[in-house]
């Protein structure tokens, strides 16, 4: 049974009370006069500062209330930055300069990147982490990793090491890493893989292992993507049947809620629904739905909903439609009310947290300098939706995977806005609860919440996507959006509008060598041969795990010593079936 | 936009071996579908040997694949060989994707042998027109099934050729009741147990309105993925009843001594509870597959094929309501040949029971 129907009731019941609770205010004169008192007490107390030119400004911006009923709205319907529901932010003071206050600041940078060799990668992270007093390392993977293949796999020698990194091995992901200390709280790794992810992780658990000792697994922080739901409703990386596929990850993500306190199990993510074609409302339904499916699964595994899901994580898209300038805080809202009345969460797990990356679907080949302005639109509205952390796109990736100028520009794009310009810096709110956002508010938590109904009617998120309902919805929004942009009605500055005469420049690409990848098929094979009679019992073992329902997480963990992604892969799918497609 | 063929251009289209980005392709295929094109859809992340076995089965125009994360021209370059060695290079092969196929890389790939690569940014009518105007005037003449069936689907008559030792399965049912997994699942197993086996699958999708159609049941049959396993998808083209006007003559070829198959399945596209697709007395059994969620049992009664199927098979048997489903087709089917499957298990054991069944 789905969640979803008391989902909607639950939010539903929310906002009549916070309507209730305003109606009070304005009749009882008792009421009246404690939410008077308390917006008084809330406004003296807000620290003040002062812009770099001299004038005071309070570090909190509040609306000029002086009426009971509209503080009550305020304070119960969009709360204050870090108060339930969290419309606005899940945390009192995002990316102001630090205070006396407040000493710390988020420092919401976390750019992708893969390509090549492990080796390459590596020089990549040094790079991008050069000047950051954190390491955020997020790591982008090539197509035979993604589809947890093997490098020396007949007919992918031309993808490997192309718009990622090759991984086929636990050696592979020690060299990746190389020179970062994964042990220490500023470093924090998130991998992009899903079909694999448990291989993936294993062989990352596995290689911290080798290098800081059995220690190390409790103090590794990041994220791993893992989300297969999205996978089969968008971006199409399975590689089991949908059962064995979402069995295989709640190992894991059970594992890691067990043993690995400060990782966060799964990154739910919306943006490859989104990239897909889904309109902003879609994706948020989808997305949300998702992480409520998640969250139903591990209650049925018999874990506690505040052991996972104060360390759930969301991954959100930011288009340049205007929705999107307030798709973030409805969804803050509805899962802080579902986590609160639904799943009996407490306020950590009210919390959704958000990774928000700019829209690759939104850049363009024509003229594609332009695709700065573009991510920084983007990025100017996923700051106003207070994203937790962000990743900018960089513009010459409509053709290549991003080379080294265009990474620093992108990067510089979130340093200018957060660091460089006053907008985010000085004072919390100071663009948020415009009357359009407002209004937005309202209009896309109704649109979100008929979805829900939907999927609810189709019984649940798995039924309606064995239905293929959300695959068909994203298929018919993106349909629509070439459409407008073919028709002109849907304008696209360069393309279809204002078109260049100028022949058309092509950055540089970032293309990896024969010699290159031949090399990696050559580490591979070393590898298989090196360990050709262990890899046999183990995978024999794994089978057995698989079998007699087992966790088959914690047994990867040891498989990965030995084997390589392929035969692991492999074992797996022969042992549980492939997984098949749905168009 | 006019097409001048008389018969709608068959093309096949895919994305290629480690890529999943199939929102540009789906676009297309509407696109194509919508202006009369039969489209053979294979789905993502599908081998260049895949692609092209398909391509020759299913006797194609051209193929059409969409590249967005690198290793284009490999791929490219793969296919086209691929065809010459199998001596189909009439094939043509026409692609695109996103920016990362630049200008240059066109340049390499139509040297390759690849016909065109429709760029980021061209518009939906000049690939239309341009796809028309290539392959539109393409005929079939050669003499191998593959191209024999094309023929016979376009209308044109042969004596009947001499018959062969193939026994003839007729799967039906309605939208949803997962006739294509059932198959697939099928075919897995009896490829492991019997090491000679070949297998021939005419498998049909509507014709749309447009007298174009998405022909997509390759999409999820991923096991029969194999040489020894001859897939041909036939539109409807405007025939009602769930197959085509052709099917009869076409399965005259596919159960010939040419095809020197053991085994062919005809699936028909999802039917109505009138429907009685199964007159031609070329099938030897019958088959009516179902979900639990058919409706009341009042419905039930209208199926008519419960009255001459063979038998009944009831999938997707781990829904809720499947026991009571299987009381009610008891009920009311003339055969006591009922099986309860779930063919999107990994081995489900109805579907073992109705390989034993088939293969005796």
């Amino acid at each position: 049974m789905s969640h979803l129907k008391s989902i909607i009731n639950s939010v539903t019941d929310y906002n009549s009370y916070v309507d209730e609770y305003v109606r009070e205010a304005r009749k009882d004169e008792q009421v009246s006069q404690r939410l008077l008192e308390q917006w008084k007490s809330i406004s003296e107390s807000i620290p003040q500062t002062k812009t770099p030119t001299g004038i005071d400004i309070p570090r909190l911006a509040l609306p000029h209330l002086d009426e009971a009923g509209s503080i009550a709205r305020y304070l119960y319907g969009e709360g204050l930055p870090g108060e339930f529901p969290y419309v606005s932010s899940i945390y009192k003071e995002m990316y102001l300069e630090p205070d006396d206050f407040n000493p710390t600041t988020e420092e919401p940078t976390r750019l992708f990147a893969g390509l090549g060799t492990a080796k390459d990668t590596n020089k990549r992270f040094h790079f991008l982490t050069k000047n950051q007093q954190s390491h955020r390392l997020s790591t982008a993977f090539d197509g035979p990793t993604l589809y947890g293949m093997d490098s020396d796999t007949a007919g992918v020698f031309g993808k490997i090491g192309e718009g990622g990194v090759a991984i086929d091995t636990v050696e592979d992901m020690e060299q990746l890493f190389d020179g970062f200390d994964l042990s220490a709280a500023t470093t924090s790794v998130s991998m992009t893989i899903n079909g694999p992810a448990p291989t993936i992780m294993a062989m990352f658990i596995a290689a911290a292992k080798r290098r800081f000792g059995e220690k190390v697994v409790a103090k590794l922080r990041g994220t791993v993507q893992a989300d297969i739901l999205k996978e089969i409703q968008g971006q199409n990386e399975v590689l089991f049947s949908t059962g064995a596929s979402l069995r295989f990850l709640l190992d894991m993500m059970e594992y890691s809620t067990k043993h690995m306190p400060k990782w966060y199990p799964v990154s739910i993510s919306g943006y490859h629904i989104s990239q897909a074609g889904a309109s902003p409302v879609q994706q948020a339904a989808y997305t949300l739905s998702n992480g409520f499916a998640y969250a139903e699964m591990m209650q049925q595994r018999g874990l506690n909903i505040n052991d996972f899901a104060p360390r759930f994580s969301f991954f959100f898209d930011c288009g340049m439609d205007l929705e999107f300038l307030s798709l973030t805080r409805v969804c803050r809202k509805l899962w802080a009310i579902a986590m609160r009345d639904v799943f009996q969460g407490d306020s950590r797990s009210q919390k959704l947290k958000v990774h928000t990356q700019t829209s690759g679907r939104s850049l363009i080949a024509a003229e594609f300098e332009n695709n700065l302005t573009r991510t920084t639109t983007e990025l100017m509205m996923a700051y106003m939706n207070a994203t937790n952390s962000s990743h900018s796109n960089s513009a010459d990736e409509p053709f290549t995977t991003p080379s080294e100028k265009y990474v620093r520009l992108a990067s510089h794009s979130q340093s200018i806005l957060l660091e460089e310009s006053g907008l985010f810096r000085h004072m919390m709110n100071t663009l948020s609860g415009s009357y359009g956002m407002k209004v937005l508010d309202k209009k896309l938590e109704q649109a979100i919440l008929d979805e829900f109904t939907e999927i609810d009617r189709l019984g649940g998120v798995i039924g309606a996507m064995d239905q293929r309902y959300q695959r068909s919805q994203i298929q018919s929004s993106a349909h629509t959006y070439e459409k407008q942009i073919a028709e002109g009605k849907r304008r696209i500055i360069g393309w279809n509008r204002y078109i260049s005469q100028e022949e058309q420049v092509t950055p540089k690409l970032v293309r990896i060598s024969d010699k290159k990848k031949q090399k990696q098929i050559d580490r591979l094979q070393k590898f298989k041969e090196k360990n050709a009679r262990k890899a046999k019992k183990v995978l024999k073992k794994l089978c057995k795990v698989v079998h007699n329902n087992g966790n088959v997480f914690e047994e990867l963990i040891s498989t990965v010593e030995v084997c390589s992604l392929g035969q692991i892969t492999d074992c797996l799918q022969t042992e549980v079936g492939k997984f098949r497609p749905m168009i | 936009m006019k097409l001048s063929t008389r018969h709608p251009i068959r093309l096949l289209t895919a994305v290629p071996l480690c890529d999943g980005h199939d929102s540009a392709i789906n676009t297309i295929n509407q696109e194509l579908i919508q202006h009369g094109f039969e489209v053979i859809y294979m789905g993502y992340h599908r081998s260049a040997e895949a692609i092209v076995r398909a391509a020759i089965q299913e006797d194609v125009v051209a193929i059409g694949i969409s590249s967005y994360n690198g290793g284009h021209i490999e791929f490219f370059r793969e296919i086209v060989h691929l065809l010459k060695k199998n001596k189909r290079p009439d094939i043509g092969v026409f692609g695109g994707g996103g920016g990362t196929i630049t200008p240059d890389d066109v340049k390499i790939m139509v040297k390759d042998g690849v016909d065109a690569i429709y760029l980021a940014g061209t518009s939906f009518d000049y690939i239309l027109n341009d796809l028309t105007k290539r392959y539109s005037k393409k005929c079939s003449k050669g003499q191998s099934l593959a191209e024999l069936l094309t023929q016979t689907e376009n209308g044109e008559t042969f004596p009947a050729p001499a018959k062969g030792n193939t026994k003839v399965i007729g799967i039906t049912g309605p939208g949803g009741a997962g006739k294509t997994t059932l198959i697939d699942e099928w075919v897995r197993g009896a490829l492991i147990d019997q090491p000679e086996l070949s297998i021939g699958i005419l498998s049909h999708d509507p014709s749309s309105v447009s007298r174009g159609g998405l022909l997509g049941d390759r999409a999820s049959m991923i096991y029969c993925e194999d040489d020894r396993v001859f897939i041909r998808s036939m539109a409807t083209r405007g025939q009602q009843g769930g197959l085509s006007i052709a099917t009869e003559d076409c399965l005259k070829w596919m159960t010939s001594k040419k095809a020197g198959f053991d085994i062919v399945f005809i699936e028909t596209v999802g039917t109505g509870q009138e429907a009685l697709p199964f007159s031609s007395d070329l099938i030897d059994h019958k088959v009516l597959v179902l979900h639990p969620e058919y409706g009341a049992r009042l419905q039930l009664q209208k199926i008519l094929m419960l009255d001459c199927a063979d038998t009944v098979v009831l999938n997707k048997s781990d829904w809720s309501g499947a026991a009571r489903a299987l009381q009610e087709i008891k009920e009311q089917s003339k055969t006591s040949n009922i099986f309860t499957t779930h063919a999107c298990q990994h081995n489900d054991k109805g579907v073992k029971l109705l390989r034993k069944e088939w293969l005796s």
